[in-house]
């Protein structure tokens, strides 16, 4: 047997182990730990275990634990609360106000955090009951919370794109800021599809009743602007202080959770239920991501001794003969392909190490793929079957919206997503012109 | 006695190991703090003080390894770790649990493997004090021990979980 025909059955191994519902970090494990065996003998007995020392020296690993903890204690602060109040009011006297206010809540959230999960978390809980109260449509609001909630990848700080820079070997700092211009730019074109639909569709976003909006007086409204400042300190805390050299990324990261808790602790939230809770959660998120790292990286070492590198170089270019455009437009049609039935997290570190080299050897800015490659991964985090998002929005939505409404309800927000991706492709500009600026000087 | 319950020592055995990972997780998850106060304290004392310690951030990092491993147990008694869920969410919580107990194969193979490497290499680092490759170089040993006991009552949850599922499958009683 060819080592080709060895990688393509390990990989469908693999997916068909997936099917029978065990963890996907036990199926990644097993797989590897068989067909390691199976190849090399007794000699590859440590292989699995060699990666937990590949994970224990990436040290931007630190930023994961951080991020998710810091997830869970803005949730648990109340400054989601008062953003949602603060949007409400001022957006929603337009037709599908609430749906754009609800987009801007995700870009503050997506900036404090770097995970889809916290603002798909605070979008189901906070936002979702009140559109819904108000008549909204409850297709377009889910979609709203899904698609806002991936600008979490984004937006700095990402943890995507760490793992991405961990594993291309790309400085951390040029992608955050290279995905600053993409991010922006999808949030735009989520609020523009809002307006747009609502305009010519009232039904699906009413407009807020003119008794509710001459209930609020300006002064109030003036006074819940100061909802935006806290978190902008915290951003200023985490991003600001990073992007200033003052602190390197991991340590900012360390920076947004105290900065978090902080704010918790000052708005009298922090209880020891709260605080216990919150640990308890953050340990179990942490050790789900890291344990399908972790197998994914032997996976990753196993594919990596079967030559799949090389075997993917000369597959694309000498077999095929494609363009260098050609062949990233095919890796990002795998990709998309791949991250609906693949866990994005594994997807990542299983495919992104065979496409990085060859990306890099055609001469393409492995900064800006790595913002193609997030904007796939948010595709791929919000298209069924497999997504966390699915997951998730069962478990949080209320009970009215139902699983088909969930798959209905991302269509034209995955269009928009293709939009942007093509958008990003054509002027790498968007993406590149910020780190060019911040770095060059 | 009743006759519909699992055997004594398996229900002890299921007992003890729920107890221990439990009482760990507990411990373990504050160190989610204890990260957060080196790297704090490490930003501090290199800008304010201009002092760099290298030793600090590695220790978090061991700090992180030991995190997530001896956590482990206690995040599958959470069952925190996602799955497939295209088939199996439409499975009746019976189907799941005898899917779980014959799929619980591949998560014990893979958690043995990891067992045996990690004790393996354990002994390698003991035996030629292996340090690691870092400006601050500290010995192996310590945090791969640490790992390989983790990982090793990831093993023995992983079975408690197969029993109960079990237990399910049977319709007997294990509490």
């Amino acid at each position: 047997m060819s080592y080709e025909a060895i990688a393509v059955l390990m990989f469908s191994t693999f997916m068909l182990l997936l099917l029978t519902g065990q963890r996907v970090f036990g199926a990644i494990g097993f797989v590897t730990a068989v067909f390691a065996l199976a190849l090399w003998g007794e000699g590859a007995i440590e292989m699995p275990f060699a990666s937990t020392i590949t994970l224990l020296n990436w040290y931007p690993m630190l930023t994961l634990p951080m991020f998710v903890y810091m997830g869970y204690m803005l949730s648990e602060s109340g400054i989601a609360n008062d953003l949602y109040r603060m949007f409400h009011v001022w957006t929603g006297p337009m037709r599908g106000g609430l749906a754009v206010g609800t987009i801007l809540l995700m870009v503050a959230i997506s900036a404090m955090n770097g995970l889809s999960v916290a603002g798909m978390a605070i979008g189901a809980t906070i936002a979702m009951p009140e559109l819904l109260k108000r008549g909204y449509d409850k297709i377009m609001v889910t979609g709203v919370i899904q698609a806002g909630s991936t600008l979490g990848i984004m937006i700095p700080p990402s943890v995507v794109l760490v793992l991405y820079g961990m594993i291309a070997r790309q400085p951390v700092g040029q992608l955050w800021l290279a995905g600053v211009g993409p991010g922006l730019l999808l949030a735009t074109l989520f609020i523009l599809y809002i307006v747009i639909r609502c305009h010519f569709q009232p039904h699906l976003g009413p407009p807020l009743p003119r008794e509710e909006r001459e209930q609020i007086s300006w002064g109030e409204k003036i006074r819940l602007l100061q909802a935006g400042v806290l978190p902008l300190l915290i951003v200023f805390s985490m991003t600001g202080l990073f992007v200033m050299g003052v602190t390197s990324m991991v340590e900012s990261s360390a920076m947004g959770a105290l900065a978090a808790t902080l704010v918790a602790l000052f708005k009298g939230r922090i209880t020891r239920k709260v605080m216990e809770d919150t640990l308890r959660k953050s340990l179990a998120v942490s050790a789900m991501f890291m344990w399908i790292i972790l197998a994914a990286l032997a996976f990753g070492a196993v594919f990596d001794g079967l030559g799949a590198v090389k075997a993917i170089e000369i597959l694309f270019l000498e077999k095929w003969g494609l363009e260098p455009w050609q062949v990233l437009l095919l890796m990002q049609v795998t990709y998309l392909i791949m991250g609906t039935f693949l866990d994005d997290t594994a997807m990542l570190i299983i495919v992104a190490p065979l496409y990085i080299p060859l990306i890099i050897s055609l001469g393409f800015n492995p900064i800006w793929y790595g913002i193609l490659y997030t904007i796939t991964c948010q595709i791929a985090y919000i298209t069924p079957p497999f997504g966390y998002n699915l997951f998730l929005m069962r478990a949080m939505a209320p009970k009215e919206v139902t699983l088909i409404d969930i798959y209905k309800s991302i269509i034209p927000f995955v269009l928009i997503m293709l939009l942007g991706l093509v958008l990003v492709i054509i002027f790498p500009e968007i993406a590149l012109w910020l780190p060019n600026h911040v770095y060059v000087k | 006695m009743n006759a519909k319950a699992m055997p004594g020592f398996i229900k002890a055995y299921v007992r003890y190991v729920d107890a221990v990972n439990g009482v760990l997780g507990y411990v373990v998850m504050y160190l989610a703090l204890v990260m957060m106060g080196l790297l704090l304290f490490a930003s501090i004392t290199r800008y304010v003080f201009n002092v760099p310690f290298v030793w600090i951030i590695e220790m978090a990092q061991f700090l992180m390894a030991a995190y997530y491993i001896l956590g482990g147990g206690y995040s599958m008694q959470l069952d925190a770790h996602v799955r497939m869920d295209v088939l199996y969410e439409r499975w009746k919580p019976k189907t799941r649990a005898f899917m779980d107990s014959l799929t619980a194969f591949f998560l014990v193979f893979y958690l043995a493997i990891m067992v045996y490497g990690g004790f393996s290499s354990s002994t390698y680092s003991l035996k030629y004090n292996q340090t690691n490759y870092s400006a601050w170089a500290p010995p192996m040993a310590p945090i791969k021990i640490i790992m390989t006991v983790g990982i090793a009552l990831m093993l023995l949850q992983a079975i408690a979980i197969f029993f109960r599922d079990l237990a399910k499958v049977t319709g007997r009683e294990i509490a």
